[in-house]
Order: C-alpha cells, then structure tokens, then sequence
C-alpha cells in the first residue's frame, strides 16, 4: 500500500503540469455552453462471499456555461458465492451543477461547483441480493479543484439525506493528477492519479476509506480511457458490506 | 422492473478495444500558411489548463465565420485563429464566445501577418 503512495509521489514530483479530469472524483472544470458528452465505466467489486459488477452511464449536458444538468443510469449484477447471480437496473439518478466560483489565470484555474444529485430507487430491492437502496435519496454538494499547469488538485463532498428514516451519509473525494507525457493539444496523454474515497454513515460509526491509484489515456480531443483501482484503507462496516477491492474501467466522449 | 441477467463482459472489452483504435486516428492540424487576404488572432484565454476541456473552446471558435483551425498552446494560454480580411470577428463577440465555452477572455491581438508560434501538435 505504501509503496502505491511513495510510487505516484514520486511520479508527481518529476512530471507536475496540467491533466485531464480526476477519475473517482468530481471535477469543477464543466463542458461550457450546450457542451455534452457520454461517461461510462464499469466497476468489478470483490467481496469476501461475494462479486459484483457495476456498469454506469452518465450524460452531462450544459444548460449554460455555468449550470450543467445531467442523469446517471447503473446497472448492477451480483454474484453471492454458490449463489446464481442476480442483474438489471440499479437507482437511477439526476444531477444539477451550479458553478458559484471561478478564478482564471494563464494555464490554472480554481473553481467551485454547487451541485445536487437526486437518486430514486429504480432497483429492485426485494431482490436477494437487492439490486436498488429502495429509498430516494437527495445529495448537496461542493466540488472543488485547483489544476495549473503543474498540477491538478480536486475534491468533493456531499451530503446525502435519505428518505425511509435511514441514517443520512457523507460521501468524500481527493484526487491529485499528474501527466506522464509532455503538456500538448491536442492530447496524446497518460495521466496518473492518486485519490482518496471516502463514505461516512452518520450516527452509526460506519466509515469506508479508500485508496485509488488510477491511469487515464486521453487518445484525442474527444475521447479517453480511465483505469483505476480502489484499495481499503479503512472499512468500519459489517462483514458482507465490505470490499476487498474494486476495479474501475472507463471511457468517456465528448459529442461535437 | 427490467432486468438482465447476462452479462457480456468479452463484449464489453471489445468494443473499449476498438473505440482505443478509433481514437489513434490523428486530429492535428497542418499550420496555415495562406498569408493573403487574411487577418490573423492571437487570443488569450485564462482558465486553459485542462487538455480535455479545451475541446470545447475550440469547438466554439470553430464556428467562427472564415475560421478553418484552431491552434492552441495550452501553456501560454493562447489560442489562434484567422479569418479572410472581410469576415473579420469583432473583440466583443470573441469574448462572448470564450465566456460561453467557460473561460475568461485576455487579450486579443490582430495582425495581417500570422503570428509566430509552435502549436502543441508540432512540439516534440
């Protein structure tokens, strides 16, 4: 684990300039006016009795140049051990994105996003395994980040009020990027990142944290490939909601 | 409540596979060379810092009336174009465009010869 950490720090310390949007985390950098593209990843989740492949995809659309609406459609399969697996629509969600600050200069900018994400329980939850939450769900947000042509630093935050009288949550992202290729457009990169993700359920002291090392190839100026994999650092949880590991595997596409 | 049950995941490999493929196909642009009859821009825009999003900038300048290419030099921030002489854009609607793309406009400079530059395609 540690050597993940001394790896990309390393990395980054020789290679700081500009890179594309951060993989696990939100990015303020939004697609400008009737800007829109496609986000879809696939994310294999390892469990200790169990498997579970998530597949998501998402399309922005910017309204203005600052207000970005968007949905978010997964689907989910779920193999419990000796069991048969289970699959089909997950919680379908809708997003709003507000920009309320922006500071740009030559190469960086800093910028903060409001944002809202409604999720309804699409999935069927009397499933066994369940496949949707079966309650509605609404997150505030922020989405912050600083890139500059030496480096990218972004995070966000949200919280999550949840209908049904479940324990409302906090879900939380860091992500540093770096490029392992020279600084050009348009692009033929590979970016590193390193990313912390993290999810807190109040009042009941379930807290997950973990580590994302990721690769994301930008092939053009419309398209790129994410890779990334995600590593508990901390998992205060009960035993068949924790993660052994997971692994991302994504593309996204700008439309003309 | 729609459900599928089968999975494909060897499909789903293809097809990332080959959009992989697709993507190598160059985008780069040659230099303009045509000096006459043109009005030449060099264009500052603040905020340019993330290769991905610039698609959108040069998207937006695109459909400038006359603009046949867009090079950018994301480091410096600058962005040039150029227009036949009669077709020239004025400041004011350059700036709008760059603050719709979800930039901040800087200076602009016109000039009937073609600045010099390296677009980031050409360095090496």
């Amino acid at each position: 684990m540690k050597l993940w950490i001394v790896l990309v720090l390393s990395i980054s310390s020789y290679l700081m300039m500009a890179q594309g949007p951060p993989i696990t985390t939100g990015t303020p950098v939004m697609l400008g006016l009737e800007g829109a593209g496609i986000r879809t990843f696939g994310k294999y989740i390892k469990k200790e009795n169990a498997s579970a492949y998530v597949h998501v995809f998402g399309v922005p659309y910017n309204i203005s140049p600052k207000f970005q609406v968007g949905g978010v459609i997964p689907f989910k399969w779920v193999t419990p051990r000796g069991q048969k697996r289970v699959g089909g629509l997950s919680d379908v969600a809708v997003f709003a994105k507000y920009q309320i600050f922006k500071r740009d200069g030559v190469a960086k900018t800093f910028r903060i996003l409001a944002t809202l994400k409604q999720t309804f329980p699409t999935g069927d939850s009397r499933s066994m395994p369940a496949l949707g939450t079966g309650i509605y769900q609404t997150a505030l947000g922020l989405v912050l980040g600083r890139v500059t042509s030496r480096v990218g630093l972004y995070a966000d935050g949200a919280y999550q009020l949840r209908s049904g009288g479940v324990t409302d949550d906090l879900v939380y992202n860091l992500s540093m990027g770096v490029p392992l290729l020279p600084h050009r457009y348009p692009q033929r990169q590979i970016n590193a990142y390193v990313e912390f993700n993290g999810h807190y359920i109040l009042n009941s002291e379930i807290h997950s944290l973990f580590l994302s090392p990721g690769l994301q190839y930008i092939g053009g100026r419309r398209i790129l490939f994410e890779a990334s994999v995600q590593l508990p650092l901390l998992q205060r949880n009960v035993e068949q909601n924790k993660s052994n590991y997971n692994v991302l595997l994504g593309t996204r596409f700008l439309f003309n | 409540m729609y459900k599928i049950t089968r999975f494909r995941p060897f499909h789903t490999l293809l097809f990332l596979i080959g959009a992989l493929i697709l993507s190598g196909s160059a985008w780069s642009q040659t230099p303009d060379t045509s000096a006459s009859e043109r009005i030449y821009l060099k264009i500052e825009v603040r905020g340019l810092a993330c290769p991905f999003c610039a698609y959108g900038m040069e998207k937006a300048l695109k459909e400038v009336s006359g603009v046949e290419k867009v090079d950018i030099v994301l480091k410096k921030g600058w962005v040039f174009i150029s227009t036949p002489l009669d077709q020239k854009p004025e400041k004011e609607q350059l700036e709008d465009i760059i603050i719709d793309a979800g930039f901040t406009p800087g200076k602009i400079e016109y000039s009937t010869q073609p600045f010099e530059y390296k677009a980031d395609h050409l360095k090496q």
